[in-house]
């Protein structure tokens, strides 16, 4: 009989074991409910052309597969565009759910149901943590889900918990990326090591299903291989589950055996700033203040949703950037570019002198809009190492959307909470 | 063929310090490119313009806590198998990076106290049946973390693809 209770991770992967329990530590053999890929040349068309070597050459249950396009969009090379439609070949040989151009996958595949509570998935980005957001557990596994494409089933090693305890709600002018970058300033880039971050508490439901994408999403930064929100609210409850019905919400028992415990005070959060060249140097915003900036980028599978489009919009509104600022601005998902262009969202942005782009990864990662030399960004991309932009020698700085925004407006790195006062 | 000796006399090519971000070992610049091969120069570069030139057989890499933190390229790590690096032995690794580079068949060992110890061009012996590390030089032996099942069964398969090969192949015959 069992000492302590379950974790959500233990329940979930249990299930997906076919055993009646599995402890962190434990090596199962797993059925995900879902595999992810994207389209990346070197990995998907490798695991395309070893798929009949290593495997029966089909996959089993090809609905539980979804390839995304969402880098080299838009093609810039024919070489690129061919890559596309082989990848557009290879799902239609194969069955699987091809989403082409139609935002950053990660974000995708929560718009299009494959986030369901409960529900486990693997990819090859580690960014898909970001499904946590909605209660499903979805870790990244690196060139390990090869193992998917060829087998039904993928060998890993159940990760313990962290948990993460909110209390409290997040000050005016604090996002989401705050949040993050607060535990990860705290407790440091090892803090949970191996580990799926858990958040739950009184505070948790007081932050947004958007900020709760961001943080799941960066969690790798941690040193976890994944995250979730405790499912407890309408965004779990109310998340369509027509992909797979027969999944039911999985919670962690109170005397789970956690790893450890950190209780975070929302209420004591205050902007913050990771600073170049570690997405482990988050900072306190206000010991940065004033460094001048060239370039801005808001974006990417972590921040670009409607909530940081329309924060920026806000205090963008009825203003213009300095002359020579370059600010990308690149929606997540068509979905939330359309949703932004009807409300008027995009119209201010530009208006104020950004510059709109596509859903892609490509500005995250330095393909479109590089920086050259000696220039200084600040981004709501994921990564600030070196060279991620463009030159190795241009540096960037990570923060909240709001703080994009507000710095981008003063050229230098710019508190947003003047901006944004509280309404009453 | 068994891509994981039971003991391998290496030598410590470099030290890194913590969080070690492997995309520097080949330059960021360079993470898009596909063939190992052409990288060769472009190795360790940005450390030490002759690095190549002082490698020797069996050499390894030595890192800090958290190593490969960041979002890891599988390039840099092929390119640094290319030249000869047989493992890396640290105070702790990058969840990403482990799994990833474990399923592409590098030994790498979690060995606490190894940064203490270690400097470059210190001749070392693994053990990879007792999980130890020692110096012959000064007799000191460190305890590593054992794999688990898989991890060793994939290793010594020499990373995870003929790992599945050989499953697939037995089950065949």
């Amino acid at each position: 009989m069992s000492v302590h209770g379950l974790t959500l991770t233990e329940k979930v992967l249990a299930r997906c074991a076919n055993l009646p329990e599995v402890r962190a530590g434990d090596e199962v053999r797993v059925r995900p409910d879902f595999v992810h890929a994207y389209e990346l040349k070197g990995t998907t068309d490798v695991i395309e052309r070893d798929m009949p070597i290593y495997g029966p050459g089909k996959v089993v249950a090809p609905e539980r597969y979804a390839v995304f396009i969402d880098h080299r969009v838009p093609a810039k090379l024919p070489e690129q565009e061919a890559l596309h439609e082989k990848t557009r070949q290879w799902c239609k040989k194969y069955g699987m759910a091809l989403f082409d151009r139609r935002g950053i996958g990660h974000q995708v595949a929560s718009e299009e149901g494959y986030a369901i509570p409960g529900s486990f998935a693997v990819h090859l980005d580690g960014h898909i943590s970001q499904l946590g957001a909605f209660g499903a557990l979805a870790i990244g596994v690196r060139g390990n889900v090869f193992e998917a494409f060829v087998s039904e089933t993928i060998n890993l090693r159940v990760p313990g918990t962290t948990r993460v305890i909110l209390n409290g709600s997040v000050p005016h002018g604090v996002s989401g990326r705050d949040v993050f970058n607060h535990l990860l300033y705290l407790h440091g880039p090892q803090c949970a090591a191996f580990d799926v971050l858990e958040f739950c508490g009184p505070g948790a439901s007081t932050i947004s299903v958007e900020d709760r994408q961001t943080i799941c999403g960066l969690a790798m930064f941690t040193g976890a291989v994944s995250a979730v929100f405790d499912p407890v609210d309408q965004y779990c409850i109310e998340y369509p589950k027509e992909r797979a019905p027969a999944i039911t919400l999985q919670r962690s028992d109170e005397n789970a055996a956690f790893t450890r415990t950190f209780v975070i005070d929302l209420n004591e959060v205050e902007p913050m700033i990771v600073l170049p060249p570690s997405p482990a140097n988050a900072r306190p915003l206000n010991d940065h203040l004033g460094i001048p900036l060239t370039t801005g980028y808001l974006g990417s599978c972590a921040s670009g949703r409607l909530t940081d489009l329309r924060v920026a919009a806000r205090i963008l509104a009825g203003k213009t950037l300095p002359p020579g600022f370059s600010l990308h601005v690149v929606p997540t998902s068509q979905k939330i570019m359309a949703e932004a262009a009807s409300d008027g969202t995009l119209a201010t942005l530009i208006e104020a002198g950004a510059f709109l782009s596509s859903p892609s990864c490509d500005f995250c990662s330095g393909n479109i809009a590089t920086m050259a030399s000696g220039q200084t960004a600040i981004s709501t991309g994921t990564l600030n190492v070196p060279g991620r932009m463009g030159a190795v020698d241009a540096d960037i700085y990570l923060a909240s959307a709001a703080t994009l925004a507000a710095s981008a407006l003063r050229g230098r790195i710019t508190d947003p909470r003047e901006f944004l006062v509280e309404q009453s | 063929m068994i891509f994981l000796p039971s003991s391998h006399k290496a030598r410590v090519a470099w030290c890194f310090g913590d969080d070690f971000d492997v995309d520097q070992l080949i330059g960021v610049a360079n993470i898009k490119v596909q063939d190992e091969a052409a990288l060769t120069n472009q190795v360790m570069k940005q450390f030490e313009d002759d690095f190549l030139e002082k490698m020797g057989p069996g050499d390894i890499l030595v890192g800090g806590r958290n190593f490969g933190y960041g979002h890891p390229h599988a390039i840099s790590m092929r390119a640094m198998r290319h030249i000869g690096i047989k493992a890396v032995i640290a105070e702790s690794f990058f969840s990403s990076f482990w799994i990833g580079e474990i399923g592409y068949g590098m030994p790498l060992l979690v060995c606490p106290g190894i940064t203490a110890h270690a400097k470059r061009f210190d001749p070392v012996v693994i053990d990879f049946d007792s999980y130890t590390v020692s110096f012959p030089e000064t007799g000191l032996t460190l305890h590593c973390e054992p794999y688990t099942k898989r991890e060793k069964a994939i290793l010594r398969a020499g990373g995870l693809k003929n790992f599945l090969l050989n499953e697939r192949n037995s089950k065949i015959e």
